[in-house]
């Protein structure tokens, strides 16, 4: 008696709340099919050239990394299907362990017509090795005119494994990512003039702790850096190690093996013996880095231009005076100095052997690329999403946002020479966004970057198979050293760890390669 | 009730002031994710955002909520959740009754082999390989299916059981009860406390579960609540930002859609336990049921 | 009804061990109802439990994916040579052992502590409420909770540094401390799931009889020997069965956890072996190596298991089997 009553009680709650979340969400579910279905036949009556073909098109299967909307359903789905005549059904990977989930479709041979990756190479090459992957060579050839105009050789060549093309690459836009930030209305209220070399910086360090400007008491310090980060961007640069890999003596060096690590250690280290930098730097993680500073403990800190808009909201509610900006290049004591530059490439698009319709594939991609579809995927139509004046595309918010804010999802390959003036419009939707990403890449002299040099490398297997944890060795080690948990004298022993963990495999391997684009 | 004495009132006494101090503390986390989502994006980066909002608004929330995929994937979690709870609970209860009988022969042998499954498993690959077999993949009975009976809970009712009195189901037997209609009769409406107990487990692990959906759903309009809320959580992660493009990191979630998700995606599986607990608040009363 | 399981209950184990095969059948027969029930839970066993079981192998290889079990190379035990002959292992494996015990130590009696408490509150409401708040924190995952924690825990302007320093102590950096690392690590896992792990006791408790209770009320016992002498026994087999439980998961140090909360400079006393398996496998797939370690922690954890429950076996005369 009582159980049936039990159970009939949560089945029928259990199903009535089932049923009133899923009535509303069936609608949205018929919505979007609707609008899907839809698509086509206006596609057929606007009668754009060339897609009279329409009926024989098959439906295309594309997975693609996660976003927070449904590919499905972001208006750009159907403008790219109304252009290309191409109906897809997108799915996409998880945000979290998405190359395990990759690797089991690809292993059995789940049939996606296309899949889109990050730009890391070292999943593309594993699956192109191990003859997963459809050589796209001579389908570029017949099908890829719109391919073969808009990507340049050397990304094709980044691309190639044992010859063969495997993957269509999105080339970044090259451009210094990050630099230190300063409260400028600290330096202001002391009277200082904004530092150029590590001296003046170490000197500002210091009077912002004798002095005070924020008014902190003993809860702050000087400068912060995120614990993950060790390797702080600017400051690396003045002992000329700006990027991962440096050249000495026309050699690449990651930066363990590199004198300036041990230097760098060494002022790092002793930042934070005299109470320069936040004790507790160790655990921060990006957001505490960001609390920290907004909050007007910290003076300093390492910022990518990105993410100018959130802080600069919080400081100025917090602090209607604050004023912050970002730090030039500092010299160190040889006149090194610069930003480190990001580069390589964003995604790789490529088409495995279980596709059931690559040639499609491969036209769609091609279509996608067409000049005038290119654009309207990248920026919108002008006047309703961007405007154009004096060479320079500006958005038009909100739309931009809400029909192009997830374009890059949807690219697969880019017109190299159009995109990086294109993409500028993203890089525009907040002017202090703006001004940060123009002071580091325009206002600074080009001598104050420094370009990643294995941004346009093939794939190498060794580097990329060790490169995550050995990056994560040296962040380990350059915290323990900062903290004083161990010398920097103990950077040789490192040195030997790294090599012994893949680093000298990884050296050996960037360095043949370098040899030969040196000539 | 008898006399109360010294000793009871000052038990009282620690009882209470115990359960308050342990109230509060667990109340915060929560209580914080909430402020945090009704709260201004400026506050939350600056860690203003303590117990109370700061700047109301419940933008972030109403555009969590409102989000297609949201819905779908609510949807398909209540689903899964409602119908999986149903056929664990059964098979579970079901199971854990003879093995309850530790003085059969051969009993002993099927609990070695269960518990060898707590710790023992195949691991991802032969699993997703038996899946794709079973053609489960992208099916939402995956998420069901192979994870019908959990030992741990089994185990759980498994003791319940042994601790009713054996008199009761001998008497019903000089009766001339048979077995099924003494588990159904007698045992289960007396384990009403434990199989509350497990319906929770059940209903909140099929609502947590966010592997198995992230493993065996590929299609965007199956995925679940709590894949749905790890993939917006995780994404800001470090170890994932890693490989990030800069639009990419552009288009990232900030702090307060992370904590609306959070909480739209977590309160309503708590209502489930409000509910279920009047099944063992009062404890049984078996004489009642003996008599 | 001479053969029912119930009279058989009665009589001690060692005469049941003793029965002779030919009766053994016997009595396996006259119960057959009994081994029906068992079919389907068997059924699903075997599909999904133990056909998929020979993924272990993996650790013995160095497995391909594209290869297959079959296609990939046999590697004998070098995987577990991997993991135990690294540098670290030694300080990896004694940080896991001690932050297990002291997680079993220290945070097993709590919820049987909050369970026996709770059944002494009269009032309903609060009790309901008390009962669902303290489960709250097990919904919330590690990674928003630690850095709650981090929050609390700063030196500049955490909670519980302010009040050190209003009662005139020096700050304490509890996540770069080697000394209060582990300490936070067990606090947080205690605080996070007490609350939840101590419904199963509250269930317990709720199966005895409530006959019991008045008989002692009766007697004149106080409420602390009812809890004592009642409550405490009532649930001694629901805890005796969770502490073997848990016995079986002493190389998993909460590894979750730990990934979101402990940075470089506490590696000494933090570093596990599910971290440490995680920082040299990063960007790696080494599906092999992954395996040989869950082998070699559920090979402990079984062998702890087995043991657990011969021990209480012998000493509280009851066991999981």
């Amino acid at each position: 008696m009582k159980q049936t009553k039990w159970l009939s009680l949560l089945l029928s709650t259990g199903l009535l709340l089932a049923a009133t979340a899923c009535g509303s969400s069936n609608n949205t579910n018929s919505n979007g099919e609707n609008a899907s279905t839809a698509a086509p036949a206006s596609a057929e009556a606007t009668a754009a050239p060339g897609t009279s073909e329409n009926a024989a098109k098959p439906e295309l299967k594309s997975l693609n990394l996660w976003s927070k909307d449904d590919y499905n359903t972001y208006p750009l789905a159907k403008v790219i299907e109304e252009r290309t005549g191409y109906k897809v059904k997108y799915e996409m990977l998880p945000a979290d362990k998405a190359m395990d989930k990759l690797n089991l479709l690809i292993s059995s041979a789940e049939p996606y017509d296309v899949i889109t990756i990050s730009g890391e190479k070292a999943v593309y090459t594993d699956y192109a090795k191990m003859g997963a992957l459809v050589d796209l060579t001579p389908l570029i050839e017949e099908f890829g005119d719109n391919i073969k105009a808009s990507i340049s050789q050397a990304s094709f060549d980044a691309m190639k494994i044992d010859g063969k093309i495997y993957g269509i690459p999105n080339s970044s836009s090259q451009f210094a990512g990050a630099d230190l930030m300063i409260r400028q209305d600290w330096l202001d209220k002391l009277g200082l003039k904004t530092p150029t070399t590590l001296e003046e910086f170490t000197e500002v360090l210091k009077a912002f702790k004798e002095k005070d400007p924020g008014g902190t008491g003993n809860s702050g310090a000087p400068m912060s850096i995120d614990g993950a980060l060790a390797t702080t961007a600017n400051i690396t640069g003045a002992f000329g190690i700006g990027t991962s890999w440096n050249t000495v003596d026309g050699q690449l060096v990651p930066a363990p093996l590199h004198p300036g690590f041990k230097e760098y250690l060494t002022y790092m280290s002793d930042l934070y013996k005299q109470g320069l930098l936040d004790k507790e730097f160790a655990v921060n993680k990006d957001a505490t880095l960001k609390e920290k500073f907004t909050s007007g403990k910290i003076g300093v800190i390492q910022l990518p231009w990105y993410d100018i808009p959130g802080i600069a909201d919080a400081l100025t509610k917090n602090f209607p005076d604050a004023k912050y900006a970002y730090l030039p290049a500092l010299k160190g004591k040889d006149g090194q100095m610069g930003l480190g530059m990001s580069g390589g490439f964003d995604r790789i698009t490529f088409i495995p052997k279980s596709a059931k319709h690559p040639e499609d594939a491969i036209k769609w991609i091609n279509a996608k690329l067409e000049k005038e579809t290119f654009k309207l995927i990248a920026i919108g139509e002008e006047g309703k999403h961007h405007t154009y004046k004096d060479g320079v595309y500006s958005p038009i918010l909100p739309l931009f946002t809400d029909e192009r804010g997830n374009a890059s999802n949807y690219l697969t390959g880019i017109d190299e020479k159009l995109y990086p003036i294109y993409w500028q419009a993203r890089v525009q939707k907040d002017a202090r966004l703006f001004a940060g990403f123009s002071y580091l890449n325009n206002e600074l002299p080009a001598e104050a970057r420094i370009a990643d040099p294995l941004a346009l490398a093939p794939s190498l297997p060794e580097y990329s198979k060790n490169n995550a944890s050995l990056n994560q060795m040296i962040n380990d080690f350059a915290v323990k050293v900062i903290v004083g948990e161990e010398s920097p004298d103990a950077v040789a022993d490192f040195a030997g760890k790294y090599k012994a963990a893949g680093g000298e495999a990884s050296t050996k391997e960037v360095n043949d390669w370098y040899a030969t684009v040196k000539k | 009730m008898t006399k109360r004495t010294k000793g009871d009132r000052l038990l009282d006494i620690f009882v209470y002031l115990f359960l308050i101090v342990l109230g509060v503390m667990m109340l915060l986390p929560l209580v914080n994710v909430l402020s945090k989502s009704v709260s201004e994006e400026w506050a939350i980066t600056s860690g203003k955002v303590g117990i109370l909002p700061v700047g109301f608004q419940l933008d972030t929330l109403r555009e969590v909520i409102s989000s297609s995929m949201f819905i779908r994937a609510f949807c398909v979690s209540v689903g899964v959740t409602v119908v999986g709870t149903l056929i664990s609970i059964l098979m579970t209860a079901l199971t854990a009754y003879p093995l309850s009988k530790r003085n059969l022969p051969g009993i002993s042998f099927f609990m070695v082999l269960f518990i060898f499954t707590m710790l023992f498993s195949g691991g991802l690959i032969p699993n997703y390989l038996l899946m794709r077999q079973l053609h489960l993949i992208n099916n939402l009975w995956v998420l069901i299916l192979p994870g019908m009976i959990s030992v741990f809970n089994m185990l759980v009712i498994k003791s319940y059981y042994e601790s009713l009195p054996e008199a009761l189901e001998e008497s019903a037997r000089i009766d001339g009860a048979k077995t099924y209609t003494i588990l159904f009769r007698i045992i289960l409406p007396l384990s009403m406390p434990v199989i509350a107990t497990i319906a929770l487990f059940y209903a909140v692990g099929y609502w947590n579960d966010y592997f198995g959906p992230m493993i065996y759903i590929n299609d965007t309009a199956l995925k679940t609540l709590q894949l749905y809320l790890q993939d917006v959580v995780m994404d800001a992660s470090a170890a994932n930002a890693v490989n990030k493009s800069v639009d990419d990191l552009m288009n990232m979630s900030p702090e307060g859609i992370r904590a609306a998700t959070v909480v739209a995606s977590t309160v309503p599986i708590l209502f489930v336990y409000p509910f279920l607990q009047k099944y063992f608040i009062k404890g049984v009363l078996i004489g009642s049921v003996k008599g | 009804m001479g053969g029912s399981v119930t009279d058989l209950n009665r009589k001690s184990k060692l005469q049941a061990t003793r029965i002779r095969s030919a009766s053994k059948w016997r009595l396996a027969w006259r119960n057959r109802d009994y081994y029906v029930l068992l079919i389907p839970g068997l059924l699903f066993l075997l599909l999904f439990k133990y056909t998929p079981l020979y993924g272990v192998l993996i650790a013995f290889q160095d497995f391909n994916i594209f290869e297959g079990i079959r296609g990939s190379e046999w590697v004998g035990l070098e995987q577990f040579h991997k993991l135990i002959q690294s540098d670290e292992f030694g300080r990896v494996f004694m940080n896991t052992l001690l932050i297990s015990v002291y997680k079993i130590v220290l945070l097993f009696p709590v919820p049987v502590l909050i369970a026996l408490v709770l059944n002494e509150v009269r009032l309903m409401f609060f009790k309901r409420t008390i009962q669902t708040i303290i489960y709250l924190p097990h919904f919330l995952s590690w990674v928003i909770i630690s850095g709650l924690f981090v929050t609390i825990l700063s030196t500049s302007g955490g909670l519980v540094n302010n009040i050190i320093q209003w009662f005139g102590g020096e700050p304490v950096s509890f996540f770069v401390s080697n000394d209060y690392f582990r300490s936070v690590v067990v606090f947080t896992a205690g605080w996070k799931e007490s609350g939840w792990n101590a419904i199963v006791f509250i269930a317990a408790i709720a199966g005895i009889d409530q006959e019991q209770y008045e008989a002692a009320a009766i007697d004149g016992a106080g409420r602390i020997r009812r809890m004592l002498h009642i409550s405490l026994p009532g649930i001694l087999p629901t805890v005796v069965l969770m502490f073997i439980l848990r016995l079986g998961s002493v190389l998993d140090a909460g590894t979750e956890q730990i990934l979101t909360m402990y940075n470089p400079v506490v590696y000494e006393t933090a570093d596990v072996i599910g971290t440490f398996v995680y920082r040299i496998g990063l960007g790696k797939m080494d599906y092999s190596f992954s395996t040989a370690v869950g082998l070699f922690n559920s090979v402990v954890g079984f062998i702890l298991i087995v043991s657990g429950n011969y021990i209480s076996r012998k000493l509280l005369n009851r066991g999981i089997w």
